[in-house]
């Protein structure tokens, strides 16, 4: 009853969308009403970028219809979905941080005097003016830049508003906030909620889902699993919706170690404000996961053991010898060798050939005197890794930039295999490359560990990781909060799941 | 070969294609265009550009720029001239050196290691104290040259010892010294980008400095070397140019950083760094020789020279960037890919 008496705002039909090699949103339907918060969840590669991609005109469609407070269309662009109410508010607000709150309010429509000068005392009477409308209580004349987190988030909604916005996606907005910074956020929202606006939640948080919003929308390899009204559900159903009954994607074949041979060992290693008292070891031949959500440690604790980011205190051994490099340069001296999260910003330099992007890390190898580079040697070791790691190109000489993802990922993986690491940290390896590439990468992960290299996946990808490693440490708020050993019954992507979610804390054994 | 494929063959070597052009203009509109000697003053010229444009466009792969040459180029000439000169005495019109008459067996040295010196004081100040490569080049090019107003009291200095001209003056049978030189010193670094380690990173750093770093490069020391290099090329100009001319003069130079960036860039050197050849750069120092000859000849108003000047450079700069029009696969390829990963960035 309460449903039919609501307007829909936003009706998305039968969208298809298709990548090279993915299909990134099958048949989906996706509905927000009127003055509703709507959760969007789902794992990474889900569909929910690919999905509100297309909501901001960002992306065509395949096919599908989008219908927006009655305004139908079939292809949007980024400046229509605007016009029709459409705004988006990220996770690292995107204002002029260096003006303030009033001039970013009035952005290219500052009053005037009749001289063509700006009139201030106008300027803040009407940016002030307008907050009051929204309830909403900052210092017009402050520095965005002077703001805290949460009041740049309420003022990016505030500024989507005035220019006449209706639907609000909000992404990730409470990453990396403290609680009563939240509390003010969503107070702010549900203000704005009961007013009619409506937004789309999107977080990876779960238990915020269940306080803000009204209806949850869950995406899975493309597909809308359901829309269902959040009092429905408790965090175990929403983590069963999300994780499916999808088949293992790859199982890798374990042999059973022979004996315990520690590669990497972490004793009491802390970073304040990342992580904090951090003990694991990782033996040779294993393959071992660090998963958390977003500002839990993992990805932060992935690149100090590469020396990209601080260590902090604390100890880490690498084959029995103390790591003491600060910059990658002397970590891969020291055997340990890193797959970053980016692989454009931080993996390659797309202009260049595959042929020199597979020996960067190897070159201290490759020269003789003068640093000449022994050409043979290197065209030798870079055929032998596109063999063996099939990265499909049409000459080692091709720029890098023009290879398929996945066949960029596996130009990573040759130039980090090549140089024979004791120990390699994987991070997000399989993130945004097509199916038959992640296999590729498994398998080649799979060999890498035969030939006795320890690895360090840092991941959330949970059914994958169940196949791909040994066990797998849940961090969660800096801590290393649970482990699970691959094959034992609590392993099930469930129970791992709501540990990273910070849920059923057990205390590790 | 396809059509296609010739159009795509013409397209790479474009410049190579304009420079012809050119050539054939000047060869049928200026009477002895292509006599002995004009040619050789083109390439005396080229040869004093060519080695600034070397360390410009090593400063430029590595991603940055070196807007301090020609400050390095006047410095080093006056106090070359203010160490060699036998007497103190000013005159009207000249200025008097310190008087030593110092052998240019030491001063060439001495200019070599303050130059190169002065090349990594600049990568350190960049590199170490994180300033703006733009800003502290050009800083750099005013205190030097201010230093030389101060050596010279803005006066000229003459007359170089015959052992200090050989460089920029000498002759091997009718081919001056300075344009054999300059030839091998392209073969040379054409040589070191690409088959050496210090080539290998320097397109990297250029290409994608913190994917350089991941891979285990130290772009901070890399940088600071190019820069070094680039004060050591400036020595190389500074004496070959003394040497020819047996003169200093303090504002020796003055817009020659310009043309060292546009030689460079003609050539398809990228301003981002990562991207271009050194003989790229060669062909775009022979255009610019070659221009500024034909127009003198023709007794082109030398108020005119500049404007048209600017006026080839922005031609240049027009088809490097139609260039990727005719590519439309490869460009809109990337385009997209571009927007695809500012999207996902803006998402994380």
């Amino acid at each position: 009853m309460e449903a039919e008496a609501k307007k829909i705002l936003l009706e998305m039909k039968a969208i298809h969308k298709a990548f090279p090699g993915v299909q990134a949103l099958s048949d989906v339907d996706f509905t927000v009403w009127e003055g509703e918060i709507h959760g969007l969840v789902g794992k990474n590669g889900a569909g929910k970028s690919t999905l509100m991609a297309i909501l901001m005109g960002l992306q065509g469609v395949d096919s599908g219809t989008i219908t927006i407070d009655g305004t139908r269309f079939s292809e949007m662009t980024p400046s229509e979905a605007l016009a029709a109410g459409v705004a988006y508010v990220p996770q690292r607000i995107n204002m002029m941080s260096a003006l303030t709150v009033a001039e970013n309010i009035l952005a290219g429509d500052l009053p005037v005097n009749r001289m063509g000068f700006v009139n201030w005392r106008e300027v803040y009477r009407e940016a002030e003016e307008r907050l009051d409308k929204l309830g909403l209580k900052l210092d017009v004349r402050q520095k965005v830049e002077g703001l805290g987190v949460a009041e740049q988030a309420m003022l990016a909604i505030a500024k989507a508003l005035f220019s006449n916005a209706k639907l609000i996606i909000l992404d990730e907005p409470t990453a990396a906030l403290p609680r009563p910074e939240i509390d003010r956020l969503f107070g702010f929202v549900r203000s704005l909620k009961d007013r009619g606006v409506a937004f789309i939640y999107i977080s990876h948080h779960l238990e915020e889902v269940f306080e803000i919003c009204d209806r949850v929308t869950v995406l899975r390899n493309g597909y809308l699993v359901e829309t269902r009204e959040v009092k429905e559900l408790d965090t175990a159903g929403l983590i069963r919706l999300m994780v499916g009954e999808d088949v293992k994607e790859f199982e890798r074949e374990r042999a059973p170690l022979a004996q315990e041979e520690p590669v990497m060992v972490v004793k009491g290693l802390t970073r304040r404000g990342h992580y904090e008292g951090i003990d694991f070891t990782v033996c040779r031949g294993e393959v071992v996961a660090l998963s958390g959500l977003e500002g839990s440690g993992a990805s932060a604790l992935g690149k100090g053991l590469y020396g990209l980011e601080r260590r902090g205190q604390g100890q880490v051994l690498v084959n029995g010898e103390v790591l003491t490099a600060r910059s990658p340069e002397e970590a891969l001296k020291q055997g340990v060798a890193y797959l970053p999260q980016d692989r454009y910003l931080y993996g390659l330099v797309g202009a260049r050939p595959v042929r020199e992007n597979i020996t960067y890390p190897i070159l201290g190898r490759l020269v003789r005197a003068l640093g000449l580079i022994q050409a043979e040697r290197e065209r030798a070791i870079v055929e032998r890794y596109i063999r063996e790691l099939g990265i499909i190109t049409p000459s080692p000489e091709q720029a890098v930039n023009l290879l398929s993802g996945g066949n960029q990922q596996k130009v990573v993986f040759a130039k980090l295999a090549a140089t024979q690491p004791a120990v390699l940290v994987l991070h997000e390896p399989t993130q945004g490359i097509d199916v038959h590439a992640k296999l590729d990468i498994y398998r080649i992960v799979s060999e890498l560990s035969a030939q006795g290299v320890a690895i360090l996946i840092v991941s959330s990808e949970v059914r994958e990781l169940l196949g791909v490693c040994d066990r797998i440490l849940v961090m969660y708020n800096g801590t290393i909060t649970r482990e699970f050993r691959v094959g034992e019954p609590e392993a099930n992507p469930a129970e791992i799941l709501l540990a990273i979610e910070g849920g059923n804390n057990h205390v590790r054994q | 070969m396809s059509a296609s494929r010739v159009f795509q063959f013409v397209l790479d070597r474009l410049i190579w294609f304009i420079l012809l052009l050119v050539i054939l203009f000047f060869t049928f509109r200026v009477g002895g265009f292509l006599s002995g000697p004009n040619l050789i003053n083109i390439l005396l010229h080229a040869s004093v550009l060519g080695m600034l444009t070397i360390g410009q466009t090593i400063c430029l792969l590595s991603g940055n720029f070196d807007l301090s040459a020609e400050g390095n180029l006047s410095l080093l000439t006056v106090l070359a001239t203010w160490l060699m000169l036998p007497y103190r005495e000013m005159t009207l019109a000249q200025a008097g050196g310190i008087g030593w008459e110092v052998h240019p067996f030491i001063v060439i040295p001495i200019m070599l290691v303050l130059g190169t010196f002065i090349g990594y004081i600049n990568g350190f100040l960049i590199t170490r104290l994180k300033m703006n490569n733009f800003i502290v080049t050009l800083a750099m090019q005013l205190v030097l040259r201010g230093i030389a107003f101060v050596i010279s009291l803005g006066a000229i200095m003459p007359g170089t010892p015959r052992a200090f001209n050989w460089l920029g003056g000498g002759r091997i049978g009718p081919i001056p010294v300075s344009v054999i030189f300059t030839l091998l010193v392209f073969i040379l670094f054409a040589y070191i980008l690409r088959n050496t380690r210090f080539g290998r990173e320097l397109y990297a750093v250029g290409g994608n400095r913190e994917a350089a770093r991941a891979s285990g490069f130290n772009p901070e020391r890399l940088i600071t070397m190019a820069y070094t290099i680039g004060g050591f090329m400036a020595a190389i100009a500074s004496w070959m140019l003394l040497g020819r001319l047996e003169v200093s003069v303090p504002n020796l130079g003055v817009g020659m950083t310009l043309e060292t960036v546009a030689a460079s860039v003609i050539g398809g050197v990228a301003l981002a760094g990562g991207a271009g050849t050194i003989w790229g750069a060669f062909s775009g120092v022979l255009l610019l020789s070659i221009i500024d000859n034909g127009l003198n000849l023709m007794a082109v108003d030398p108020f005119w020279v500049n404007g048209i000047r600017g006026l080839i450079i922005l031609i240049a700069l027009l088809i490097e960037a139609q260039k990727v029009r005719f590519r439309p696969q490869v460009g809109r390829a990337a385009a997209r890919t571009e927007a695809g990963v500012s999207y996902q960035a803006v998402q994380k």
